[in-house]
């Protein structure tokens, strides 16, 4: 069966630095060349992925970029601009209300309300609809890096567990429900053939699994390198140590990455897809080279 | 060689704070640096506050609690070091330092009221900037009770920058506000809850944001803020005097990126800030630089038979673009952050996680080796 079957929310998340915008970005072109309506979403961040996708960058509202394709970088004051007019209906409200320096200041000491508004807005997109269908087929959430992804996660329970029965605690439930919901929602966590990202993604997963409640549907491991030297040909380089050396440190790098696949395979026991290291400058170009290695997640191995 | 900028900095100062964006090598530059410090006869301390136990991985040590355990000696002499001075090595649990900040400061009527309060719990673990705050506080704590010769600080994985900077002062922010006073003041003078709050229940506002949260999380949060505000005078005082350290001459910043180029921006702008905060930065480390592949190599490949020839033709081409393309970025670094001087540690064939492996990264910082341009 495929790791990525009819969830319409996908969230990319790992440890830093492991290419979890790039694999955010490649996914949601996938989709949206497969024909469904697609948004890609940055959580209030330097926006990468637009860029990625070779147009400029978005900002706060939903832009359009290219057929089915969709990005937004959802940040706090207008999130919560939004979520506060959904409920209060009126702008003239709004501005005499949240323009307040006291309730502005009790609103900053709500508890992760800035997560929630954020993540509120993703998940009404989610709900959204146009006519008889979803607005959105897909909406791809390239997600903060381990530590600070269980906690934006975790927000709606949080409040759930923190605040009294109101309507801030109705609003966590309907999207702690959601992002536990495995026929919705798919984690899936980017790594590299390292040890240190091969030990966080195995950690988040354990984490978002049993503490956020999200489903981790399957690992993209990046940037991994096919073995090239065989044994033999090492030894014949020993009058080039430079040359050696190279040869060595690939090899050595080519084991280490497929030692580390099968380590990731046993101990989470989810789909394992590789994206070959690209030796490209960064290029939409590139960004397709990567997505072309993806399809394995909804087409099964 | 000469020793590096880096290394003529660290030699006058007793505080170091590692910073820059997830993934790129903090925790092993922290622990590195202060390993190198302990070789050299120096007493240092590594602290770091990384949930995934990055440090407890690079150290072989299975895992550290909130307490500095020192590295066995054995463990040095297995790598072939000898360590000087004491080394040691702490992770930092956030949950139990502010719980161990509340039990020290907050009047002994109310500790247990704060510790047990909801909004409590939330602002000891998942508040935005609150790991930030913490990691800081207790680097005040070990470096006024503690003797290390030098204390290097891993910080949290940052999302932002501004997080890390403005922390003490978002901190203070939340306590010291004036709607705050102005919500709890004449409560506290009755020696009653809520009084203001009370008021401030019938106005347009108070019932408007009720809409939004819900009235009794008003009154909830109010009595935590109540229970709080004997701490505000602490925090105050602890802030100011945290913020003093990182401002100080005997701290240094030492701001760890990669050179792929989707990292540079973002190192570029950590180092703006730091520089508009007064920070005093002693060092940009380039972590993880692929060194150049040198021309002759390609001579001698191109004698090779094939099919090795191409393998390692392919592989040289490989490398020297990683080179190229990490050339450029270091450069544009260097004249975007001038005049702070730049260290380049090249990427070893495999991970990092030995002392051996941090001993020769620290190398590289202290300038012993130099990447060979």
């Amino acid at each position: 069966m495929a790791a990525l079957s009819d969830q319409r929310l996908i969230v990319v998340s790992g440890k830093g630095g492991v290419g979890k915008s790039t694999v955010a970005a490649a996914l949601a072109l996938c989709f949206s060349k497969r024909g469904l309506r697609t948004l890609i979403c940055e959580v209030n961040t330097k926006e990468r992925a637009s860029v990625l996708l070779g147009h400029p960058e978005v900002g706060p509202e939903i832009k359009w970029l290219e057929e089915n394709l969709w990005a937004v970088n959802v940040r706090p004051p207008e999130a919560m601009r939004e979520y506060a007019l959904m409920k209060l209906k009126l702008e003239s409200i709004y501005n005499a209300v949240f323009e307040n320096r006291l309730v502005r200041y009790f609103l900053r000491f709500v508890p992760s309300l800035a997560e929630l508004v954020m993540l509120g807005k993703i998940l009404f997109h989610l709900r959204e609809r146009n006519a008889d269908r979803p607005r959105f087929d897909r909406i791809v959430v390239d997600a903060p890096a381990t530590g600070h992804a269980i906690t934006f996660f975790s927000v709606p329970q949080v409040l759930l567990d923190t605040v009294p029965p109101g309507p801030l605690a109705r609003d966590a439930e309907w999207m702690r429900d959601l992002l536990v919901d495995p026929a919705m929602t798919a984690a899936l966590l980017v790594c590299l053939p390292e040890e240190m990202p091969v030990n966080e993604t195995i950690e988040l997963a354990h984490s978002f699994e049993r503490k956020v409640g999200l489903h981790v549907a399957a690992v993209v491991l990046n940037s991994t390198v096919a073995p090239r030297f065989q044994e033999g040909e090492l030894a014949r380089l020993a009058a080039w140590p430079s040359l050696e050396q190279l040869a060595k440190a690939h090899a050595q790098r080519a084991a280490v990455a497929e030692e580390l696949g099968k380590k990731l395979a046993t101990q989470l026991a989810r789909p394992l897809v590789s994206v070959p290291r690209l030796y490209l400058p960064f290029s939409r170009h590139a960004l397709e080279e990567v997505a072309r290695h993806l399809s394995p997640l909804w087409e099964g191995s | 060689m000469s020793p590096s900028a880096l290394s003529r900095a660290l030699a006058s100062a007793d505080t170091v704070v590692c910073v820059g964006s997830g993934g790129v090598g903090k925790t092993t530059v922290s622990a590195a640096l202060a390993l190198r410090a302990a070789v050299d006869a120096r007493s240092s301390l590594v602290c770091t506050i990384d949930p995934a136990k990055r440090l407890a991985n690079s150290l072989g040590l299975e895992a550290l609690g909130n307490a500095e355990t020192p590295i066995a000696p054995e463990r040095l002499a297995a790598a072939g070091l000898k360590a000087g001075a004491p080394m040691h090595a702490m992770m930092l649990d956030m949950k139990r330092t502010w719980d161990e900040f509340i039990e020290q400061h907050a009047p002994a009527d109310v500790r247990e009221q704060i510790l047990k309060n909801r909004f409590y719990q939330s602002l000891s673990s998942t508040l935005a900037g609150s790991q930030e705050y913490i990691a800081m506080e207790k680097l005040w704590q070990l470096r006024t009770h503690r003797d290390y010769e030098l204390i290097v600080l891993d910080t949290p994985p940052t999302a932002h920058a501004l997080d890390f900077l403005d922390a003490p002062n978002r901190v203070l922010d939340f306590l010291d506000n004036e709607a705050a006073r102005w919500l709890l003041t004449p409560a506290l003078a009755a020696g009653k809850i809520g009084l203001r709050l009370v008021n401030l229940g019938g106005s347009y506002a108070a019932k408007t944001i009720a809409r939004f949260t819900g009235a009794e999380m008003l009154q909830q949060l109010a009595d935590f803020m109540l229970a709080f505000s004997g701490l505000n005078e602490g925090f105050r005082e602890r802030a100011h005097q945290t913020r003093s350290l990182m401002a100080a001459p005997s701290t240094a910043f030492v701001l760890v990126t990669g050179a792929a180029p989707e990292r540079l921006d973002e190192a570029v702008y950590f180092h703006t800030l730091l520089c508009q905060h007064e920070m005093h930065v002693a060092a940009l480390v380039v972590n993880r630089v692929h060194p150049p592949v040198a021309s002759f190599d390609f001579e001698a490949a191109k004698q090779l038979p094939a099919p090795l020839k191409d393998k390692v033709l392919a592989t040289l081409e490989e490398n020297a673009l990683l080179a190229a393309q990490d050339l450029q970025g270091i450069e544009r670094l260097r004249e975007q952050c001038a005049p702070t001087p730049l260290l380049e540690v090249p990427r070893f064939s495999v991970d990092v996680h030995e002392l051996s492996g941090l001993w020769r990264i620290g190398t590289y910082l202290h300038g012993d080796v130099r990447l060979e341009r």
